[in-house]
């Protein structure tokens, strides 16, 4: 006779394919019935971008061919983020955000904020609740490229005040960009730029987040050390450009992630190639796989390759994410692909966070 | 004494004063850093200790000096147990 037992012990044979361990110690099978050889069950998934829900299925349904005695089989799919603050004290800015992601480069020019932009939303469509945070100090244009036109205003929370993002293309989004006059630079020191960031953390209303998607200034300077000293951040994407030059700049933003203990936790090119609407043919303008190749040379995930595509520009300027505008198109679908590996990584990212016995400040 | 106990097992006791006197912050060691500076104080008590992002600790002394981030490795490197100082 099937027992709950019977089929718990088959499912320890499936792994989840990212994490390398088996998804009842990992905690994810709920709901399980056994009822008259009828089998249901709910597997959690660690995010709903999950890349490899099909696999997973398929898995899962070999493991229990071997049970004698199963007359039906129902598995459903949920999705439960986890995050990796499991250390995070009462000094943590975000509360309720499970995990940060920042979107990094050594350089700037790479497309960044492009890529940051399209990433968040497209989390988001994965049904991720996701916010987007523009702390470029130097060129603040997400508020341009999510087409923004609302400033942030005050809602009353727990007694005080905090700042209500606006809602852009169905996410949360904020920038430094909202607090300076147009068309001024920013000339602040150290000091005052941690303290607009801090507020920028810590006085803003995101409601729960599964992910909070942060678009970086270029470089390795004081934005990068007081996000890294301020919060806990699950993970930081690198942007980079094809040509080999660009390998200096990621080794420069891994050196400084290693340093603040932030996992890399995967590297994407941009401008890989351009498909010429006329002849079709692939040009490779910025060369093509120098990403790649440090992925390769650093032990770092490679998310993928985003080509040149005109449009990506153009809506962008218009306010309009590309994910938005035109969600079958090639790039679209590179995008989603890209934010699925993402969310798989922070997964695997935030698992061995909370495996590897976290920080505890106890007192005697 | 402030007790570390690390994900390898190894633990190490500190002494409060100790811990003071090897502050790594800028005000401490100076900015030109060749050598490392043992400032010595008559009393240090903890008033709070906090989590510095993924990579370190913070402590808050009762002097009210709390400059020195502490980064893992740096406090690894201080243990002061007789294995760890051969």
């Amino acid at each position: 006779m099937v027992t709950v037992e019977s089929v718990l012990e088959a499912l320890k044979q499936v792994q989840d394919p990212e994490i390398h361990r088996d998804i009842v110690s990992l905690g994810m099978v709920k709901n399980l019935e056994v009822v008259d050889g009828k089998v249901s069950f709910t597997v959690e998934l660690t995010t709903p971008a999950c890349p490899l829900k099909e696999r997973i299925e398929d898995d899962c349904k070999k493991a229990l061919s071997g049970v004698s005695g199963v007359s039906g089989l129902a598995i459903s799919f949920g999705a439960q983020v986890r995050g990796s603050k499991v250390g995070a004290g009462p000094t943590d800015l975000l509360p309720t955000v499970k995990n940060v992601v920042l979107v990094a480069s050594g350089k700037g020019g790479v497309g960044k904020s492009t890529v940051a932009a399209n990433l968040a939303v497209a989390l988001k469509l994965h049904g991720a609740a996701t916010g987007l945070l523009d702390a470029d100090i130097y060129g603040p244009s997400v508020p341009i490229l999510m087409g923004v036109k609302e400033e942030p205003k005050k809602v009353p929370v727990n007694g005080g005040f905090k700042l209500g993002p606006p809602i852009a293309h169905n996410i949360p989004v904020m920038s430094i960009g909202f607090f300076l006059e147009p068309d001024q630079a920013v000339i602040w020191r150290g000091p005052m730029l941690g303290k607009a960031l801090h507020q920028l953390m810590g006085d803003v209303h995101w409601g729960e987040l599964d992910y909070l998607v942060v678009d970086m200034p270029p470089g390795t300077g004081d934005v990068q050390i007081t996000f890294s000293q301020q919060l806990k951040v699950s993970g930081a994407v690198l942007v980079a450009t094809p040509q080999e030059v660009a390998l200096a700049d990621v080794i420069r933003a891994k050196s400084m992630f290693d340093k603040v203990m932030i996992p890399i936790v995967g590297i994407i090119e941009n401008m890989s190639y351009f498909i010429c609407d006329g002849c079709n043919k692939q040009h490779e303008i910025f060369s093509r796989g120098g990403a790649r190749r440090a992925a390769e040379r650093f032990n770092i995930p490679f998310l993928g390759e985003i080509p040149i595509y005109g449009p990506l520009r153009e809506w962008g300027d218009k306010g309009v994410p590309i994910v938005v505008q035109e969600p079958q198109s090639e790039i679209s679908g590179i995008f989603m692909e890209i934010a699925a590996k993402l969310a798989g990584q922070l997964s695997v990212a935030s698992e061995k966070a909370r495996g590897a016995s976290p920080l505890k400040i106890v007192s005697s | 004494m402030v007790r570390i106990t690390w994900n390898d097992g190894h633990v190490g006791d500190y002494p409060r004063k100790y811990l003071r006197g090897y502050c790594p912050c800028a005000l401490c060691q100076g900015h030109e850093a060749t050598t490392v500076r043992y400032i010595e104080v008559a009393g240090a008590e903890i008033e709070e200790i906090g989590a510095v992002g993924n990579y370190a600790i913070q402590f808050r002394w009762d002097d009210g000096h709390n400059t020195g981030i502490y980064t893992f490795e740096h406090l690894r490197s201080l243990c002061p147990c007789p294995e760890c100082e051969k």
